[in-house]
C-alpha cells in the first residue's frame, strides 16, 4: 500500500512535469521571439535546381555563383543551396559533396548568426520552383534584420529586354537567312508559362521574326513551333536550349534521336538541324543579370 | 495495481499471438505427401500445391516476364510497378510491398511470387499474405548456374513444365549463336570492355554475373576479370576510378549499365568526367547504354544483352545484311532490319518503369497489335518505330507496322530524313510530282542531298523499292 502510493505520486509528479515541458515547447522563447542574426553578418544564398553533371555545373551554376561572389564577396559569404533533393542525393553519394536544400541552407544561415541575408534564385521566371522556394524562405523571414530575394532572370521588362540582347549577341553568328532560331524552353502548368510568350515576342521586335520559343511541357510545344516555322523561308533550324543547365532535357528532348525530340522531328519536318547544347547559365551576359539582380535586392525597393 | 493490470494485459497479448503462431506453423509444416506439385523455394520453404495457380500476383519483373514467356501470362492478375515487359504486363493491376497487403488479400489471390529481397524488406507484409492462407513463393537465381532450376520450378506454379524446357532450350541455342559467331575472331582483333554497373565509386561486374557471362558471350576481352566481388554472392565488383585510369588506353568499348537502381552513369556524365577524355572509348566515341533489364535480370531476354553487348564491339560482324543484298521489293520488316543493322542502333528498351503512364503522340514500345514481342523482328521494328525512321499506322484505336507491306519511295525518304544529317541546299530540284507527296518539304530535301535520285523529274513517291536500293540509300547517308 506505501509503495503503491508512493508509485502514483511518483507518477503524478512525472506527469506535471511532463505537461509543463510540453507547455514550454510550444509558446516558449523560440516561437515567439526567434533568434535574430547580427545584421552585420551578411550572406547570399544562391538557389539552384541543381545538376549533377560536373563540367555543365561548372560552366553554368558555379560560373554564376562565382560572378556573384566576385562582386560582393567581400562583405557577403556566398552559399549554395539546390532544390532537387535527388541531384542533392545523388552528389552526395557519388562525389561526396554535400550541398544543402533551401532549409537546410536557411537553418545553417540562422545557426550561424547571419542577419543580413539576400536569396537569389537562378530560376528564370516565378513559377512553381519561385513560389516553392519563397515558402521556405518566408518561414525565417523573423530570423533576420535584413532578408530580402532577388528576382529570377526575367521578371521586369528592362530583363526581357536585356536577356532579349544578350541571345541576340550569342546567337548572331547562326542568325542569317533561311535558318530559325528555336529556343526551347521547360514549360510549366503554372500561369508563369505566359513568361515564353512575352520573352518570344521580345526575340521577335527586336532580334527577327525567325526567332521561336517553345517549351516541353508547357505551351507552345513543338507542333506549334514548326507550325509557325512553316511560315518563314527557314530551311535549317538551330535549337537551343532556354533553360539555365544544358542537361537531360537539352540531350534528349532537344537534341536526341529519338522519334520524340525536336531534332527528330524538325528534320521529319524537312529542315537541316543543328542543335547547341549550351545552357544560359554559360552566357556571361545572363550571369551578370543574375548579379545585378542580387544588386537590386540589396538596394531594395526604389521609390517612385 | 496499475502494474498489476498491465501484467495480466501482456501475458493476454503473448498467449494470443503464441496462439496465433501456433496456427500458422500448423498449415506452414502440414504434410502434404498428396500434393500434385512439390518443391522447396528459394528461402528454404517447402510448397506443395494440389493444381497449378490461376490467379497469381508478381512481386518482381523477372517473374512476370518469364511467366509470360512460359505462355502463362493469362494466369497473372496482379504484377509490380517494375514489371513493363512485355507490355501488356503494364496493364495488369499494380501491387507493391509498401503498402497495405490488405489490397493484395481482396484482390484473392492463389498465389504470391517474391523474392527474398521482399522478406528482408518487408516481413510484415509477407506474413500477412501467409496468414490469409495465400501460398507464397519465393524464387531468385543469385547466380547464372541458377537460373534453369529457378525457372524449372516458376514453371511449377503455372504447370508450364514442358514449355520451360523448350524455352530454355530455345535461350540455350541463341547464345551459342552468339558465341559461335564471336568465338571465331582471332586473338589479336579481340575488343577490350569496360562495363560499369555503378557510377558510384565506379563499379564494375563479377566474371561470373550474368553480365560477367554475356561479356564472354559477347567475345569481350574483360578489362575487370579480376575484379572481386563487394561482399560475397553480389554481382558488383570493385574497379573504381584509378583502376579505369590505368587500363585508359586499353579500353576499346565503354558500356554502362542503366536502370532503375544503383546504375552506371549516363552518357553526358560519363563524357564530363574529368580525366575520362583519355580513355580510348571515349576518345572513339564507343560509350554505350544498355538497359539492365537485358543484362542482369534474370529472364530470357538475357541473350539479347549478350547480342547487343556483342553488337558495340563487333558491329560489323553481327550486323551483317548480306541477306538483303538482292532486288526482291523490301517490306517494312526488311526495312527495319536493314537499318538498324546498317546505323548499328542500339535496341530500344523502355528506360523506366513510369514509361506507360504517359501517353505518347507517336508510337508505344511493344503496342503494334501485329508485331509479337517473341518475333526475332520484333526489337528491330521497335528500334526503327522509337527512333522515327518508321511510323505507326493507327487504325480502329490500335497500332500496327504492318510488317509485311511493301515500301514504298516516300518512306524510304522519312527513314534516310530522321537518320540522316541532311543539309539544306542552295540550290533545289524541280521535282514535277512534289503535290503528290504527303512531305513535300521532306522529299525535297532528300532529293537536293542526292539520297534518292528522280526518275525524270519525277518522285514517283509510292513506287515500290528494293531491298538493295535501302541499302544503297542508307550507304549515302552514311558517308
Amino acid at each position: 500500500m506505501k509503495n503503491s502510493k508512493l508509485l502514483k505520486l511518483i507518477i503524478l509528479a512525472l506527469t506535471m512535469s511532463m505537461a509543463a515541458f510540453v507547455f514550454t515547447g510550444c509558446s516558449g522563447d523560440d516561437a515567439d521571439t526567434p533568434k535574430v542574426g547580427d545584421p552585420e553578418q551578411k550572406a547570399i544564398l544562391v538557389v539552384s535546381f541543381g545538376t549533377s553533371y560536373n563540367e555543365t555545373r561548372a560552366n553554368t551554376i558555379e560560373a554564376i555563383e562565382n560572378k556573384i561572389n566576385e562582386e560582393f564577396g567581400d562583405e557577403y559569404d556566398v552559399r549554395r543551396a539546390f532544390t532537387s533533393q535527388i541531384i542533392i542525393d545523388k552528389l552526395a553519394e557519388r562525389d561526396g559533396l554535400e550541398i544543402d536544400n533551401v532549409e537546410q541552407a536557411m537553418e545553417r544561415l540562422v545557426a550561424d548568426g547571419i542577419g543580413t541575408l539576400i536569396v537569389q534564385p537562378t530560376h528564370i521566371m516565378h513559377g512553381e520552383e519561385y513560389d516553392e522556394l519563397m515558402a521556405v524562405v518566408e518561414k525565417y523571414e523573423g530570423n533576420f534584420e535584413t532578408l530580402a530575394v532577388g528576382e529570377p532572370l526575367l521578371t521586369s521588362h528592362e530583363d526581357y529586354a536585356a536577356a532579349t540582347k544578350i541571345i541576340k549577341e550569342d546567337t548572331a553568328e547562326y542568325n542569317v537567312d533561311g535558318t530559325a532560331i528555336v529556343l526551347m524552353g521547360h514549360g510549366t502548368p503554372h500561369y508563369a508559362n505566359a513568361t515564353y510568350a512575352c520573352f518570344d515576342s521580345h526575340l521577335k521586335h527586336e532580334v527577327g521574326r525567325n526567332y521561336f520559343v517553345g517549351t516541353v511541357e508547357g505551351y507552345p510545344m513543338i507542333d506549334e513551333v514548326i507550325a509557325d516555322l512553316e511560315l518563314t523561308n527557314a530551311k535549317k533550324v538551330v535549337l537551343f536550349p532556354f533553360m539555365i543547365v544544358a542537361g537531360d532535357h537539352a540531350n534528349n528532348d532537344m537534341a536526341g534521336e529519338e522519334e520524340d525530340s525536336w531534332a527528330t522531328q524538325l528534320k521529319k519536318a524537312g529542315y537541316e538541324v543543328e542543335a547547341v547544347l549550351k545552357g544560359l547559365g554559360e552566357y556571361e551576359g545572363i550571369q551578370d543579370m543574375y548579379v545585378e539582380h542580387v544588386q537590386a535586392a540589396i538596394d531594395g525597393p526604389t521609390e517612385e | 495495481m496499475n502494474k498489476k493490470k498491465l501484467t495480466i494485459l501482456l501475458s493476454l497479448v503473448m498467449i494470443f499471438s503464441l496462439i496465433s503462431m501456433g496456427c500458422d506453423n500448423n498449415d506452414k509444416t502440414k504434410d502434404n505427401n498428396n500434393a500434385a506439385i512439390s518443391f522447396i523455394d528459394d528461402e528454404g520453404i517447402k510448397v506443395d500445391l494440389d493444381k497449378p495457380c490461376e490467379r497469381i500476383i508478381s512481386f518482381y519483373s523477372a517473374h512476370t516476364e518469364n511467366l509470360y514467356t512460359l505462355g502463362a501470362g493469362d494466369k497473372l492478375i496482379g504484377n509490380y510497378k517494375t514489371g513493363i515487359y512485355p507490355a501488356e504486363a503494364a496493364a495488369l493491376d499494380m501491387y507493391d510491398y509498401q503498402s497495405d497487403p490488405e489490397k493484395v488479400i481482396a484482390a484473392n489471390p492463389d498465389c504470391v511470387i517474391i523474392r527474398p529481397f521482399i522478406t528482408r524488406k518487408a516481413p510484415e507484409f509477407v506474413e500477412a499474405l501467409k496468414n490469409a492462407g495465400i501460398t507464397v513463393v519465393s524464387l531468385y537465381p543469385e547466380t547464372r548456374d541458377d537460373f534453369d532450376e529457378y525457372i524449372r520450378r516458376l514453371a511449377m506454379v503455372v504447370g508450364a513444365e514442358e514449355e520451360a524446357e523448350n524455352q530454355l532450350e530455345l535461350l540455350n541455342s541463341r547464345m551459342n549463336e552468339i558465341s559461335e559467331l564471336t568465338s571465331n575472331i582471332p586473338d589479336n582483333e579481340r575488343n577490350s570492355i569496360f562495363f560499369e554497373s555503378t557510377e558510384v565509386n565506379l563499379r564494375t561486374v563479377t566474371p561470373d554475373s550474368m553480365a560477367g557471362l554475356a561479356i564472354e558471350i559477347a567475345g569481350g576481352i574483360n578489362i575487370a576479370k579480376d575484379a572481386e566481388a563487394i561482399e560475397p554472392g553480389s554481382s558488383i565488383a570493385v574497379f573504381g576510378e584509378e583502376a579505369i585510369m590505368a587500363e585508359a588506353d586499353n579500353i576499346d568499348v565503354y558500356v554502362t549499365q542503366r536502370g532503375a537502381m544503383n546504375c552506371g552513369g549516363s552518357l553526358q556524365s560519363i563524357s564530363e568526367r574529368s580525366g575520362f577524355e583519355t580513355v580510348k572509348a571515349i576518345k572513339d566515341g564507343r560509350v554505350y547504354t544498355i538497359n539492365e533489364k537485358i543484362i542482369s535480370s534474370p529472364t530470357f531476354r538475357q541473350y539479347k544483352g549478350a547480342k547487343e553487348l556483342a553488337r558495340y564491339l563487333y558491329p560489323d560482324l553481327m550486323d551483317s545484311y548480306s541477306e538483303y543484298e538482292n532486288d526482291e521489293i523490301a517490306t517494312r520488316e526488311d526495312m527495319a532490319n536493314i537499318a538498324v543493322k546498317m546505323l548499328h542502333l542500339p535496341l530500344w528498351v523502355p528506360s523506366s518503369s513510369k514509361y506507360y503512364e504517359e501517353d505518347y503522340k507517336g508510337h508505344t514500345f511493344g503496342l503494334f497489335d501485329d508485331v509479337d514481342w517473341r518475333d526475332d523482328n520484333f526489337d528491330y521494328i521497335e528500334t526503327i518505330t522509337m527512333s522515327g525512321a518508321m511510323e505507326a499506322y493507327f487504325e480502329d484505336d490500335k497500332e500496327y507496322f504492318k510488317p509485311d507491306k511493301e515500301v514504298t519511295r516516300e518512306e524510304l525518304a522519312l527513314l534516310l530524313i530522321t537518320l540522316g544529317d541532311f543539309k539544306s541546299q542552295t540550290y533545289s530540284y524541280s521535282i514535277s510530282d512534289l503535290k503528290d507527296c504527303e512531305n513535300p518539304k521532306m522529299i525535297q530535301m532528300v532529293v537536293d542531298n542526292k539520297a534518292m535520285a528522280l526518275n525524270g523529274s519525277k518522285f514517283e513517291p509510292k513506287e515500290l523499292v528494293t531491298n538493295q536500293e535501302i541499302i544503297d540509300a542508307i550507304k549515302i547517308i552514311l558517308d
